[in-house]
């Protein structure tokens, strides 16, 4: 009974539910007003994600008359739901490690997919035909980048699992403890061409700029996104900021969890956290061009595919070699 | 009700801004989404959005004097906009037609056929002049939220 209590805390409450939320709309807030000063603009308050939330909370939500509206509807609360249990999945070194009972990693790669799945169901179900482009490019990007990251995940469970002594372990809470005592994989040679391949995906996840061609609002205005107006499109925009929480967490977990404990290792995350975000999105976001589908896609298929190939193969070597 | 009040207030801080060329020459146009909009001036910083897509939208800015063959479609895509919205006419045109006045081909002005709040004369107005009228029309939304 306790262990479910803390299951749903877990979910609901910290670090799932309500601290990710907050955390993420403000890691965006945060993403636009730094964009802002690169761009030489002053940008809007760090606290303009909520502002928008609360303002999509008092707007109409209209449903397109050739839209399926249950299938319209459901879509971004399936999205948002996904996330919810998604971020207490992630585990913060130190502070938090998810209950085995709620899942692992590969329950996490599931759930991982399933807003990209929301936006094309929400993008064919609104019956507009900017909708149904958004569908096919968001399909053809998700094929081209869950290869990739099952791969990495694959080659840092079993280089983690190797050296524990079985063979691939997908317990994020194991990879974690393993380095906090082992240092860094981000230090780890034999794991570069994951970083690298990681590196690459989750732009394409967090679907922005160069990679947010699904969504590209000065080509298909917004895409899946066009017909939603009021609270189901602020639920979406729940969606996004939960996601880049446990992406950004996911990151973290993989290749560089804090050894601290306490509430030291409770702020070097969120410091973690949020440099990511500024470095590694807005930055990105603000320095690229927008790439064509095709090219994204062939992209996709030769490089990252290519590293996480290469990093398996590298750790199942570097096992061999070590027995 | 205050607790709601507040949440007004907060809310009135996201205004998205969508805009509708009815057959203008561009001259607002380029004042509007180039100058007004864009980092010179910078209308983010008051929490404004450019948005592409009529469902987005909770100021709706109309430039242009309204020509006959864009009527029809303005007018759909104004009802896209979910209510509450607020309606901003940018330029001389939408009030008296401007310099295409008693042609045959234009149906200003535009408040027979749009519920217009806002007017910002001019021609074209000047990028602060737009900004203010944002703001103008700002503070009616939030009347109406």
């Amino acid at each position: 009974m306790t262990s479910q209590l803390a299951t749903l805390v877990a979910v609901l409450i910290f670090p799932g539910g309500l601290f990710a939320l907050v955390l993420g709309l403000a890691l965006k807030g945060a993403d636009r007003r730094v964009a802002a000063r690169l761009q030489g603009r002053v940008g809007p308050p760090l606290v303009q994600p909520f502002f928008d939330l609360i303002k999509l909370g008092f707007k109409r939500t209209m449903v397109p008359t050739e839209a399926s509206e249950t299938v319209f509807l459901a879509a971004p609360l399936v999205g948002s739901v996904a996330m919810l249990i998604g971020a207490a999945l992630v585990p913060i070194a130190g502070v938090y490690a998810p209950d085995t009972q709620l899942g692992n990693l590969l329950v996490l790669l599931y759930l991982l997919a399933v807003p990209g799945i929301c936006l094309m169901i929400a993008g064919s179900a609104s019956g507009s035909p900017y909708g149904a482009i958004g569908f096919s490019r968001e399909m053809a990007l998700m094929l081209a980048y869950e290869g990739p990251i099952v791969l990495i995940v694959a080659a840092v469970g079993m280089r983690t699992g190797m050296a524990e002594g079985h063979w691939v372990t997908f317990s994020l809470t194991e990879i974690v403890r393993y380095q906090q005592t082992h240092g860094w994989f981000l230090f780890d040679p034999i794991l570069w061409p994951a970083v690298a391949a990681f590196a690459f995906f989750y732009p394409a996840n967090l679907g922005i700029v160069p990679f947010d061609i699904p969504e590209a609002e000065t080509e298909v205005l917004e895409g899946p996104l066009l017909e939603y107006s009021g609270p189901a499109l602020g639920l979406f925009k729940v969606m996004s900021a939960l996601k880049a929480v446990v992406v950004l967490g996911l990151g973290i977990a993989l290749f560089l969890p804090l050894p601290f404990t306490g509430p030291l290792a409770f702020v070097g995350w969120l410091a973690e956290i949020i440099v990511l975000m500024l470095v590694g999105v807005t930055a990105l976001r603000v320095s690229a061009g927008r790439m064509r589908i095709d090219q994204a896609f062939v992209f996709f298929l030769k490089w990252p595919l290519l590293l996480a190939i290469a990093s398996v193969a590298a750790v199942a070597l570097a096992a061999g070699g070590l027995s | 009700m205050t607790f709601i009040n507040r949440l007004k207030d907060f809310a009135v801080k996201s205004p998205w801004l969508y805009r509708i060329n009815g057959g203008s020459c561009n001259g607002c146009d380029v004042e509007l989404a180039t100058t007004a909009c864009i980092p010179r001036y910078d209308v983010e910083r008051l929490g404004c959005q450019y948005c592409g897509s009529p469902r987005h939208a909770d100021i709706v800015l109309i430039t242009g004097p309204l020509t006959r063959r864009v009527l029809d479609a303005a007018r759909r895509v104004y009802d896209e906009i979910p209510d509450p919205k607020v309606t901003v006419a940018v330029g001389v045109c939408p009030i008296s037609g401007g310099i295409f006045r008693e042609s045959y081909a234009v149906c200003a002005p535009i408040d027979q056929y749009f519920p217009v709040d806002v007017n910002v004369p001019g021609c074209p107005p000047r990028p602060p002049a737009i900004i203010e009228g944002v703001a103008k029309a700002i503070a009616i939304w939030r009347q109406r939220l």
